[in-house]
């Protein structure tokens, strides 16, 4: 008996052994690149960890974690928009509350500027570039002026509720104030930033939640107010930027939008509703439908998330971002609507930003 | 462990009773209550007053009243005290697959909460956050967290909003026995609503099986991270067959256990907004009445503050939100014997449950965001079971239960206050004769639903039957083969169709089809291995109709739907040994092991298409070692788990890796006096210090010690 016991013993150490190395699955830890050729960054904000991939456009192949890969470190969390100004991109993190700049031509690490150390901490949503500077809205109703120069943070505006995308047309600068944590009592305006100044001179009232703003080169803003998902249908809305009045307004299922070329590129907002297209170009003038779809080949998008256009050539980029929990995917289109190429941004959910390396 | 003779009479009996007769010894101290029960008495009276108002109050009016008649009847004659208790069972015996944890084997495990323990179960995952904190809910066989029944002391938990028990909620201090059922507990004196899960988890209370001493036991105990955790339990016999007990707990934890920083995987950092404070309050009556039957009641209150750490993607500084919740409930069951051969069992429960949810953080104009839920659940259950013939009886259940969800807090803008009543029927036989065991039940399930706004659930009408057989293999044979089949489905729960713009009014049940095969074997009073057995059982399990929640337009617009398609298959082995008969050293020997390939079957077009489950390891397992030499007592458990992947794809970036962690523990009773007992314990968990996760990004303590000390008069 007392043998018995001894390989019982053995027995239990092997088997437990045994199990740990048969669970086990390593993880190939990829080593930097030197310098990412053509091609282009794809923001991903994830399910739970956001991404930022590079593909190679000579060679057609895809880094899908290219930040860890040369930093060795993660993103964070909702990486929410990523632009580039000069020589540096900047990554803007919403749930982690940073802005995370990098080196635009390496991917290495410059800067993480800290949002939630602030106080009040802030959640930043979108960026943009102007002048040296680059403006960041931020959860907390406030745009913040990052220097790009320093990198530090050196004004912080006070908008509207949860202010979400902006443009710049003129000296001013459009914020889209959405109130959308105030649900259901949204925002419905737009703030006016006079960009000498960085004050904040007026708002405007366009409808409620709006979040998607693009600005033409005539002096035209077109914001989406995308209603309140119940009863409120989303709108389109034109503000003249000048006069600082609403010149033009019409219902439509937008989510994200575009000026390009004389025509407003957008992606619908009803991925499961069946519409023949979701993407499309409308008139500038009233909205209307330039075709019935822009993709003009038999390319199929689930879910149109988001939207660049390459100011070189009017390649169109949009990001798919399928049901929301595996990994996303590219398309090209030439500004005909032809697919021109496509890849999966694996292992990014949700991508939301493509940006160029020329 | 359960060391009955396999195949002894009392177990086979109806209902969960033990017949053990109090020897002469005289009952001194019967007439008066201890000074230490009193300070029981009034939080208990007290939160009987603020939380239950009205209704329970009937209910104990009620349930006292045959006390109160009772006890003015009542000679002061030593009659035979039968004691209420559910029992181990033999899990080699079973005709449904059954695993436990009894009094030895949870000493000697270095769990808080029975979600800790649960961990040792095969075929058993629990979604855990760290620390002593957090939601903590277990899914059985891949059958998700909604279709397992939690049970306390015979009669089931319900939580209808979210339709999962957080075990993290149950302290293991006042616990005797935990087990498993695969799917039910095969004995007939049960509610209706006791069948309708896919599987059980039974907790049942150390005051459950005592109360024929009196009995004081204090004990404290304090660790890492700020813990601290005093406990308090007594029992009285007070007058012929009438005792009381109650159990008072605190649990306190910083819970800012150290880890390796994401950023660099260099640094230690420190874990925030993971502290916990808890308190529990438990008092029991049973009373034996005349004609053998059995009266209890039990009054449970449960207090808990607590922060939800968040998780650590690249670092965590902004987490912030709380969660406090209350629970209370009463219940109380009544048996009588009508005949020789039949019994009723007539059972209450109110239950009432505050979960207060706070984000400080949250970007609105009020600067948070707070919800403020209110359950309240009524429920009625009556048991009918006879004897038919030798080996032949049979039960009739009839359940009612009504429930209520309200929304109480500032936010709360067009919430649907639902209100839901249940009817449930249950018709149970079995089947006892020689070699063979034959246990089937059907179910009826009936709801209707109400709300203050918006439109309502339809109701539901459905009937479920289960079969299980076993049979042993010869008439003398250690070993038995069972089989055993499940339908059984779970109800839309009140986030499933109210939830604020994600909830579905129009969805269907979710059903689940359950078959299971096993061969189990005993070998007992060998010479010196004292008892082995083994359990092997494979099963195959589907869920139709599963409910997840899709994105209806965009990522702020999700709904409930009735998608899911999953397929699973599985194996669950278990070895117990013991040995040490007639030698110092005893030694205890448990393995366990569990397969599970359970995959998603949703949507061929979907690249996730056959592909495993979230968090879903293929292999588990545990091991629990067990020595007792004089007066020490030493446990060493390991549990083990493969890597599995997060939701999504199975990718790099979405795997969670393997993990074991060794736990030892060690208690030594010091030698005082008879009738008082010192015992000295010490806990070392998690001793070579491996950082792992259970949840993505959500990472465990690593190596933390306990100390304690307890005092037990009796």
């Amino acid at each position: 008996m007392k043998v018995q016991y001894n390989k019982l013993v053995a027995v239990i150490m092997i088997t437990g052994s045994l199990l740990i190395q048969s669970c086990s699955k390593d993880e190939p830890a990829p080593s930097p690149v030197t310098s990412p050729a053509k091609g282009l960054y794809v923001l991903s904000e994830g399910g739970g960890d956001s991404k930022l991939g590079y593909y190679n456009k000579t060679t057609g192949a895809f880094l899908g974690d290219f930040f860890n890969q040369q930093n060795g470190s993660n993103l964070g969390q909702i990486g929410n928009d990523m632009i580039q100004y000069g020589g540096k991109s900047y990554i803007v993190m919403n749930t982690t509350g940073n802005v995370t700049v990098i080196d635009h031509s390496t991917g290495l690490l410059l800067r993480r500027i800290n949002f939630v150390n602030l106080v009040p901490g802030r959640l930043p949503r979108y960026a943009i570039a102007h002048q040296g500077k680059v403006f960041v809205s931020a959860q907390d109703g406030t745009v913040s002026v990052i220097d790009t120069a320093s990198l530090d943070i050196t004004r912080t505006i006070t908008v509207g509720s949860n202010p979400e995308e902006m443009a710049i047309s003129g000296d001013k600068l459009f914020v889209t104030n959405s109130g959308g944590f105030n649900f259901p009592n949204y925002d419905s305006t737009l703030s006016v930033i006079n960009l000498n100044t960085l004050v904040e001179t007026g708002k405007i009232r366009v409808g409620i939640n709006p979040r998607k703003i693009t600005a033409d080169d005539n002096g035209n803003l077109y914001i989406v107010a995308t209603g309140d998902y119940v009863t409120v249908p989303s709108s389109i809305v034109k503000v003249n930027a000048a006069t600082e009045t609403v010149s033009f307004r019409a219902d439509t299922a937008v989510s994200t939008i575009r000026y390009y070329n004389n025509a407003l590129f957008v992606t619908n907002d009803f991925p499961y509703t069946g519409l023949s297209s979701n993407v499309r170009m409308l008139r500038i003038s009233d909205f209307s439908n330039m075709s019935a779809g822009f993709i003009a080949d038999a390319t199929a998008i689930t879910t149109p998330y988001g939207l660049e256009i390459d100011d070189n050539n009017g390649d169109v980029y949009i990001t798919d971002a399928k049901d929301f929990v595996v990994s996303g995917e590219v398309f090209c289109f030439d500004k005909l609507g032809n697919k021109r190429f496509s890849f999966t941004v694996s292992p990014g959910v949700n991508p939301n930003s493509v940006v160029f390396i020329r | 462990m359960g060391r009955q003779r396999p195949g002894s009479k009392s177990e086979d009996l109806p209902g969960k009773f033990i017949h053990l007769k109090l020897s002469g010894e005289r009952l001194e101290k019967q007439f008066c209550i201890p000074w230490y029960v009193l300070p029981f008495g009034i939080p208990c009276l007290f939160s009987l007053i603020i939380v239950l108002r009205i209704p329970v109050l009937i209910l104990l009016l009620f349930g006292s009243l045959p006390i109160l008649a009772q006890s003015r009847l009542g000679k002061d004659t030593l009659t035979p005290v039968k004691v209420w208790a559910a029992k181990p069972v033999m899990e080699a015996n079973a005709a449904i697959p059954v695993q436990q944890l009894d009094q030895e084997k949870l000493n000697r495990l270095n769990s808080l909460s029975v979600a800790d323990a649960a961990k040792y179960f095969s075929g058993v995952v629990v979604k855990d956050y760290g620390g002593i904190g957090g939601l903590k809910t277990v899914s059985v066989r891949s059958l998700g967290a909604n279709h397992t029944g939690v049970m306390y002391d015979g009669l089931m938990m319900n939580d209808a909003q979210a339709g999962q028990t957080d075990l993290g909620r149950f302290s293991i201090d006042n616990i005797s026995l935990i087990q498993l059922f695969n799917p039910h507990q095969p004995s007939l004196l049960q509610p209706a609503r006791n069948f309708s899960y896919a599987a059980i988890l039974s907790m049942t209370s150390r005051v459950e099986e005592i109360n024929k001493h009196s009995e004081l036991t204090a004990k404290i105990r304090g660790g890492s991270f700020g813990f601290f955790n005093p406990s308090i339990y007594f029992a009285q016999p007070i007058k012929g067959g009438l005792s009381v007990s109650g159990n008072a707990e605190m649990q306190v934890t910083d819970g800012d256990y150290p880890f390796r920083d994401y950023e660099t995987g260099n640094a230690s950092v420190r874990r925030v907004n993971s502290d916990v404070k808890n308190y529990r309050l438990e008092t029991d009556v049973a009373y034996q009445l005349k004609d053998s039957g059995l009266f209890k009641a039990k009054v449970y209150f449960y207090d808990d503050k607590r922060g939800l750490p968040g998780a650590v993607v690249l670092y965590n500084r902004n987490a912030g939100d709380r969660l406090n919740s209350r629970l209370f409930f009463t219940q109380a069951s009544w048996r009588k014997k009508i005949t020789s051969k039949s019994q009723v069992l007539v059972s209450g429960k109110y239950t009432a449950d505050q979960k207060y949810y706070l984000d400080p953080n949250f970007p609105n104009s009020a600067g948070k965001i707070e919800n403020d839920f209110r359950q309240k659940e009524y429920y009625f259950s009556a048991v009918y079971a006879t004897q038919l013939t030798e080996g032949l009886g049979f039960s009739l259940a009839s359940d009612y239960q009504y429930n209520q969800l309200r929304r109480n807090d500032p936010f709360a803008t067009g919430f649907a206050n639902p209100n839901r009543g249940v009817l449930m029927t249950n018709l149970a036989l079995k089947y006892e004769r020689n070699r063979y065991h034959l246990f089937s039940n059907l179910l009826f399930t009936g709801t209707a639903d109400k709300v203050a706004t918006g439109k309502a659930a339809k109701p539901y009408r459905e009937l479920t039957p289960s079969l299980a057989a076993s049979v042993r293999l010869t008439a003398h044979s250690p070993l038995r083969l069972r089989l055993s089949y499940k339908s059984i489905f779970r109800l839309p729960t009140f986030d499933d169709l109210y939830y604020t713009n994600v909830g579905n009014t129009s969805l269907s049940p979710e059903y689940a089809q359950c078959y299971n095969i096993g061969l189990t074997g005993q070998w007992q009073q060998q010479r010196y291995l004292q008892r082995f057995f083994f359990t092997a059982d494979i099963y195959y399990n589907q869920v139709r109709d599963k409910i997840l929640a899709l994105p209806r337009q965009n990522l702020f617009q999700w709904s409930m739907q009735n998608i899911g398609l999953v397929n699973i298959k599985g194996a669950d082995l278990a070895v117990q040994a013991d040995f040490g008969k007639q030698v110092s050293l005893q030694t205890s020997v448990h393995l366990s092991y569990s397969y599970q390939d359970a995959r998603d079957f949703s949507n061929p077009s979907s690249v996730l298409y056959k592909t495993q489950l979230p968090y879903t390891p293929k292999h588990s397992g545990s091991v629990n070692l067990g020595f007792s030499w004089k007066a020490y007592t030493i446990g060493y458990n390991v549990l083990l788990s493969s890597y599995r992947y997060r939701a999504g794809e199975p990718n790099n970036s979405n795997l969670v890796k393997e993990w074991a962690t060794h736990d030892l523990s060690v208690r030594y009773a010091l030698p005082i006096k008879k009738n008082f007992n010192v015992q000295i314990l010490a806990e070392l968990n998690n001793i070579f210090n491996q950082q792992y996760e259970i949840i993505r990004y959500y990472p465990m303590p690593g190596r933390n010690y306990r100390v304690g000390i307890s005092f037990s008069k009796k």
